[in-house]
C-alpha cells in the first residue's frame, strides 16, 4: 500500500506539473474547428479509439456463438473504423488480453446506481487524470465561440435489441424527454446557457448533432459528462409511451387526462412489465434508471435479464447478462464484454456482503480499511484468495470526522463567532488528532485537516497539515481573540456574559457519536462547552434544509471532491443541496470570503481561456485553505477495492469518486475470470 | 358459544380501526417522510435531489397531504375497493410485495413454532417428572441459555463458528445456484443444512418459556387430588402424566399461541436480518425506517389483525381443552 502511494503520489506530481489541472478545470481544450466535415477525435487518446487496422478479425464469446441467433460479429459492431478498442485501463496502463466466459458474482440490497454505475456509458468519459475522452460518442467539435458543439456518434451502432443507434435517439431524448421532464430530471444544469435557458439539440445527421447555446458554454462536455453522462433514450422504444406522456401532460384534470395516463402506463407496462402507479413514477424509473428494469435497450456491456425471477433488482436474484451488440472490443478484435454475466444476489444488510466475499460467494466489494486483515486471511480459513486494490479519495477527509458550522445561522452572536477563522482555528488544535486516529481508527487513518488528499488533485502538504498541531494554550488564546470569555464555570461565553455552547448534531449510525465524544473531551478542556444529539439522516436533511443546524459532524457526504470546477457542491455555498457544508445561504446573503468563492465560481462559468480557468481554480482554493471553513480531525481513508483473484484486469491506483461513476471508471467489461 | 364467538367478532371492527389510527400515526410520527429518506438514500449513492424534486415527489406520492386525511383515503380504499395502496419503495402494490415474502416466511415461522413445541414440551414433561435431577438441571440450563442469548448474537456465534470449521459462509436460505437455476434435488441437503441455523437459533429462543411453563404447571397439577386419586386407583404413570396432568398443564401453552399467529406472519426481524433471511420481518423494518406508509402499514395492521384473530381462536381452543371455562363463560 505504502508504494502505491508513493505511486500514486508520483503520478499526480506529473500530472499535476503538466498542467493537467487546467485541462481538468477548464474548458475542453477542443481543438481549432476545422473547414473539412471530418469528425475530429477531440480529446481521444490514440489507444483508445485508434481507426482499426484492416487486418483485425473480429472474434465473439462462445455464449453468443452457442446460441446461434445473433449473426456474425461484424454485423453487429460498428462500422470498422468506428469500433471503439479498449487496449489501456482508466489511467493509461496495457490491459491483459483476457479469455471469454464466466460470471462476476455481486450482491446488493436493491440499489439502483450499485448495479448502474460500473455498466454505465456515457457519451463521454473521464479517464483518472480528470480528462474527458470519447466513449459513446467518438468526437466532437466545438465553434470558436463555444456555442455550438458538433458530437459525432459511431456509424452502424446499435443498441443491445439490434436497432441502430443513431443521432436520432440522442436528440429526440432532449427534446421529448427532457424538454417534457418525463424522465423527473428534465434539463440539467449541462445543458443550460449563463441565462439558465435551455440549448437546442438538433439532427445533423445519422452520426451527427448538434447543441447550440444562446451564450458561451466553455464546459460543455466535462459538464455534460457529469451531469447527464448518456443523452440518449432508445426512441423505437419509448416514442409512443412518451407522447402520451406529454400529452396527458398539457391536459387538464378530469377522466379525458386520467384514461391517458392509463394508456401512458399501459404502453410503461407493455416495455418493461411492470404496473407502475403514476406516470412521474414511469418516466423516471424507465428513462432515469432505466438499466433495471428488463426489455429496455441499452449501450452497456451488461443488460438485465428477460427471464422471469432474474429480472427485477427488487427481488433476491437477478443477472446482468452481455450485450450482444456491445461496441467495444479487446486490442486483440475480441468483442467484449469478456463475462457472460453479473449475478447479484441480495443481502438484508450490506455488511454480508464481506462475510459472502470471504467464502468466495461474491468476488467483489469496497472495504473499510480496517477490514483489509480479515479479507486477506480468507486465504487461510476457507481457501479463498483475494486481491486488494488501492484508490485514491476525493473528499476532503473522513465524513464522521469532520466539521461544519452553519455559516449563515440566525443567531447573530455565533454568526460572527463562526465566521471568525480564529475560533475555527481553535476547534481545530484544541483536538490531539494523533490521539484520535491511535483510538479511533486503529492507526488505520492518518490524522490530517479538511483538504485534497494525497493522490488527488489540488494536494498540498501544508494544507492536508493546517491547524493540525495539538495546542490547547493557543486554542484558548484564540477563543479570547474571538470574542468569547472564560467564566467562572471553566466555559467560555459571549462578551456580554450570554452561554456560549456548540451543539452539534450527527446522522445517527454513522460513527460521528464516538468521535463527538472525542471532541467533547478536547473541546471541554479548551473551555468549549458543546452538546451532540444525532438523528435519522431524513430528519438531520430536513433540519439542513430549514438552517436550523447549527454544527454538522458527519454531513450527508464530506466535503471535496475531483475538482472545485467539475463539480463544486461540496466546495461552494449557495445551492440548496450543499447546505450541510456552509448553512443555508446564497449569494445575496454569502459575506466575506464566502461571497468571494461564489463569485469567482460565476467569473469561472463565463471564462473560456484555459489559464485564466486555471487560475480561477487556483483562486478558490486558495480560499479554501485561507478559510478552513469545515474542520477535518481525521484523513480519509483510500478506497480499498477487496476482489476475488480470480478476477482480472480490476485496475489499481485509480481514483474513487461519482464523477468518474466509482466503479464505472474501473471500466467492467474489460474483466474477465481465470481460475 | 356461537353468540360469544359472534359477540366477539362484532368487537373486532372498532378494535381494528382503532388499531389502524395508532398505527398510521405512528409510522407518520418520525419527522420527514418516505421523499426524504429517499432523498437520502440517493444522496447516500451520489444522486442529489434538489427541493424541488423531493417536493415533486411529495405531491407524487400524496405525501403533502396532512396524516389523518392520508389516513382516510388509504382506509376507505381499504374498505371500499380492498385496495391497501402500494409500496413507494418498490413501486408495486403492497400485497404483491407481501406475497412474494410470505411464502417463505410462513414455512420456516411454522417450522419453528413447530420445532420449538417439539423440543419444549416432552423437555418440560420430563422436568417436571424427574424434578430437581441431573436432566432438569441440564435441560433448564440449556433453556435458559437459548433465552438468556439474544437470537442475533446466537447466530453471529454459531456462523462464525461454521466459517472457522468449514470455510463456508452459508448466509441465508438459498445458495446463489439455487437462486440462479431454482430449486433442483441435488441442492435439497444443502438447503435443509441452511434451514438448520435459523430453526436452530430462532427455535431454542422461545423454548425456555414453555419448557418452565409446562414444567410449573405439571407439578402444580401432580400434587393435585386427582392426581393422587388416580394413581391411588392404579391408573399408569403415563396415563396420568399424558391424559390428565398434561392436559391441564397445557392451558398457558395454548394461551400463548395467540401470539403465535403474528410471529408465523411477519417470521423475526434481526435475527432474520444477521441470517439474511429473504422473510418478511426485514421487510418491515425496511418499510418503517424509510416510511414506506401503506407497506408498514399494511403489515403491521395484519399482525394487529392476526392477533386478535389469535387471541379468539386461543379462547376457542382453551374453550374446548379445559370445561371449566365454558361452564364460567356459561353462568
Amino acid at each position: 500500500m505504502k508504494n502505491m502511494k508513493q505511486w500514486i503520489a508520483l503520478v499526480l506530481a506529473l500530472v499535476l506539473c503538466l498542467g493537467t489541472m487546467a485541462a481538468c478545470a477548464a474548458a475542453p481544450a477542443p481543438t481549432t474547428p476545422t473547414e473539412t466535415e471530418a469528425p475530429v477525435e477531440t480529446t481521444a487518446p490514440a489507444e483508445t479509439t485508434a481507426p482499426v487496422e484492416e487486418e483485425m478479425v473480429f472474434t465473439e464469446a462462445p455464449f453468443l456463438t452457442a446460441a446461434g441467433t445473433y449473426g456474425k460479429v461484424e454485423d453487429r459492431l460498428p462500422v470498422a473504423d468506428d469500433v471503439m478498442i479498449e487496449s489501456v485501463d482508466a489511467a493509461g496502463n496495457a490491459l491483459e488480453i483476457g479469455v471469454y466466459g464466466g460470471e462476476l458474482k455481486r450482491s446488493a440490497g436493491g440499489g439502483n446506481w450499485d448495479a448502474g454505475k460500473p455498466i454505465e456509458e456515457g457519451l463521454f468519459r473521464f479517464n483518472t487524470s480528470g480528462t474527458v475522452e470519447p466513449n459513446v460518442a467518438k468526437g466532437y467539435d466545438v465553434s470558436d465561440d463555444y456555442t455550438v458543439y458538433t458530437i459525432y456518434l459511431r456509424e452502424g451502432m446499435k443498441w443491445s435489441d439490434g436497432e441502430p443507434f443513431t443521432a436520432e435517439d440522442c436528440v429526440w431524448f432532449y427534446n421529448a424527454v427532457c424538454l417534457n421532464k418525463v424522465d423527473g430530471k428534465g434539463v440539467r444544469s449541462c445543458h443550460k446557457d449563463a441565462n439558465g435557458d435551455p440549448a437546442v439539440v438538433e439532427k445533423v445527421d445519422d452520426t451527427t448533432f448538434t447543441v447550440t447555446f444562446g451564450t458561451p458554454k466553455y464546459d460543455f462536455v466535462e459538464a455534460l459528462t457529469v451531469d447527464l453522462k448518456w443523452h440518449y433514450a432508445p426512441k423505437h422504444v419509448f416514442e409512443k409511451m412518451v407522447d402520451l406522456v406529454i400529452e396527458s401532460k398539457g391536459m387538464e384534470d378530469g377522466d379525458a387526462k386520467t384514461a391517458k395516463e392509463a394508456e401512458a402506463l399501459a404502453a410503461a407496462q407493455e416495455i418493461c412489465g411492470v404496473e407502475f402507479s403514476d406516470i412521474g413514477k414511469a418516466g423516471k424509473e424507465m428513462l432515469y434508471y432505466f438499466w433495471n428494469y428488463p426489455g429496455i435497450p441499452t449501450l452497456n456491456p451488461f443488460v438485465l435479464s428477460n427471464e422471469e425471477g432474474k429480472n427485477s433488482i427488487k427481488g433476491e436474484y437477478y443477472e446482468f447478462v452481455r450485450n450482444p451488440y456491445y461496441w467495444k472490443v479487446d486490442a486483440k478484435g475480441q468483442q467484449l464484454p469478456y463475462m457472460d454475466k453479473i449475478v447479484y444476489t441480495t443481502v438484508q444488510n450490506e455488511t454480508q456482503t464481506l462475510m459472502l466475499l470471504l467464502d468466495g460467494t461474491v468476488d467483489y466489494q469496497t472495504i473499510a480499511v480496517q477490514d483489509a486483515p480479515t479479507v486477506l486471511d480468507a486465504e487461510t480459513t476457507s481457501g479463498t484468495k483475494i486481491n486488494l486494490y488501492q484508490w485514491a479519495p476525493t473528499y476532503w477527509g473522513s465524513g464522521e470526522y469532520q466539521l461544519h458550522l452553519n455559516l449563515g445561522i440566525a443567531d447573530e452572536q455565533k454568526n460572527a463567532l463562526f465566521n471568525n477563522p480564529d475560533f475555527r482555528q481553535a476547534l481545530s488544535i484544541a483536538v490531539d488528532r494523533v490521539e484520535m486516529a491511535a483510538t479511533l481508527t486503529n492507526n488505520w487513518n492518518e490524522p490530517g485537516q479538511a483538504a485534497p488528499q494525497e493522490g488527488a488533485l489540488g494536494y498540498s502538504e501544508e494544507w492536508a497539515n493546517q491547524w493540525t498541531e495539538y495546542d490547547p494554550a493557543k486554542a484558548q488564546t484564540l477563543l479570547e481573540s474571538a470574542g468569547l470569555t472564560k467564566g467562572s464555570d471553566g466555559f467560555y461565553a459571549f462578551a456580554d456574559g450570554t452561554k456560549f455552547e456548540l451543539n452539534i448534531v450527527s446522522v445517527a449510525d454513522s460513527g460521528a457519536g464516538t468521535t463527538y465524544e472525542f471532541l467533547k473531551k478536547y473541546f471541554n478542556a479548551v473551555g468549549i462547552n458543546c452538546n451532540f444529539n444525532d438523528y435519522d439522516r431524513s430528519v438531520v436533511d430536513n433540519d439542513l434544509m430549514a438552517g436550523s443546524i447549527e454544527c454538522m459532524l458527519f454531513p450527508v457526504t464530506p466535503i471535496g471532491d475531483i475538482s472545485i470546477a467539475l463539480k463544486p457542491n461540496s466546495m461552494i455555498p449557495g445551492s440548496a443541496t450543499n447546505v450541510a457544508w456552509y448553512g443555508t445561504m446564497n449569494e445575496e446573503t454569502a459575506t466575506g470570503d464566502l461571497k468571494t468563492l461564489i463569485d469567482l465560481k460565476q467569473k469561472l462559468d463565463e471564462t473560456g481561456d484555459p489559464d485564466a480557468r486555471a487560475q480561477i481554480v487556483n483562486d478558490m482554493m486558495a480560499l479554501h485553505q485561507k478559510n478552513q471553513w469545515t474542520i477535518g480531525y481525521i484523513a480519509e481513508a483510500p478506497a480499498i477495492h477487496a476482489v476475488n483473484a480470480r478476477i482480472h484486469n480490476f485496475p489499481d491506483g485509480l481514483v474513487w469518486s461519482d464523477i468518474y461513476r466509482d466503479m464505472g471508471i474501473a471500466h467492467c467489461q474489460c474483466w474477465f475470470i481465470q481460475e | 358459544m356461537l353468540k360469544y364467538i359472534g359477540k366477539r367478532l362484532l368487537l373486532f371492527i372498532p378494535t381494528i380501526l382503532i388499531i389502524s389510527v395508532v398505527i398510521f400515526f405512528i409510522i407518520q410520527l418520525p419527522p420527514g417522510d418516505y421523499a426524504s429518506s429517499y432523498a437520502a438514500a440517493m444522496a447516500a449513492e451520489g444522486e442529489i435531489l434538489t427541493p424541488e424534486q423531493i417536493q415533486d415527489l411529495r405531491v407524487q406520492f400524496g405525501l403533502d397531504k396532512p396524516w389523518y386525511v392520508q389516513y382516510f383515503i388509504w382506509m376507505t380504499d381499504i374498505i371500499t375497493k380492498g385496495d391497501f395502496g402500494y409500496s413507494f419503495e418498490y413501486g408495486r402494490d403492497v400485497w404483491a410485495v407481501i406475497g412474494d415474502y410470505l411464502p417463505l416466511t410462513l414455512a420456516i415461522s411454522f417450522i419453528i413454532l413447530v420445532f420449538q413445541y417439539a423440543v419444549s414440551l416432552p423437555i418440560g414433561i420430563y422436568c417436571a417428572n424427574h424434578q430437581y435431577s441431573v436432566g432438569d438441571y441440564i435441560w433448564s440450563f440449556i433453556g435458559f441459555i437459548g433465552t438468556a442469548t439474544p437470537n442475533f448474537l446466537l447466530a453471529i456465534i454459531v456462523m462464525y463458528v461454521i466459517y472457522v470449521k468449514t470455510g463456508g459462509m452459508y448466509l441465508g436460505l438459498f445458495s446463489t445456484e439455487m437462486l440462479q437455476n431454482g430449486m433442483r434435488l441435488e441442492y435439497i441437503p444443502e438447503f435443509l443444512g441452511r434451514c438448520l441455523i435459523p430453526i436452530f437459533v430462532i427455535g431454542t429462543s422461545g423454548t425456555c418459556g414453555i419448557i418452565r411453563t409446562v414444567r410449573a404447571q405439571m407439578l402444580d397439577e401432580q400434587a393435585r387430588q386427582y392426581t393422587l386419586t388416580a394413581r391411588a386407583k392404579g391408573c399408569s404413570e403415563a396415563t396420568i402424566t399424558y391424559k390428565y396432568c398434561l392436559r391441564a398443564a397445557l392451558n398457558p401453552v395454548v394461551s400463548g399461541l395467540s401470539g403465535a399467529l403474528r410471529t408465523i406472519f411477519s417470521g423475526s426481524t434481526v435475527s432474520a436480518i444477521v441470517m439474511n433471511m429473504a422473510i418478511l420481518g426485514p421487510v418491515l423494518l425496511k418499510a418503517l425506517k424509510s416510511q414506506d406508509m401503506y407497506l408498514a402499514g399494511t403489515i403491521v395492521l395484519v399482525q394487529a389483525i392476526l392477533v386478535v384473530v389469535g387471541t379468539l381462536l386461543s379462547d376457542i381452543a382453551l374453550a374446548w381443552l379445559d370445561p371449566r371455562i365454558r361452564f364460567s363463560e356459561r353462568s
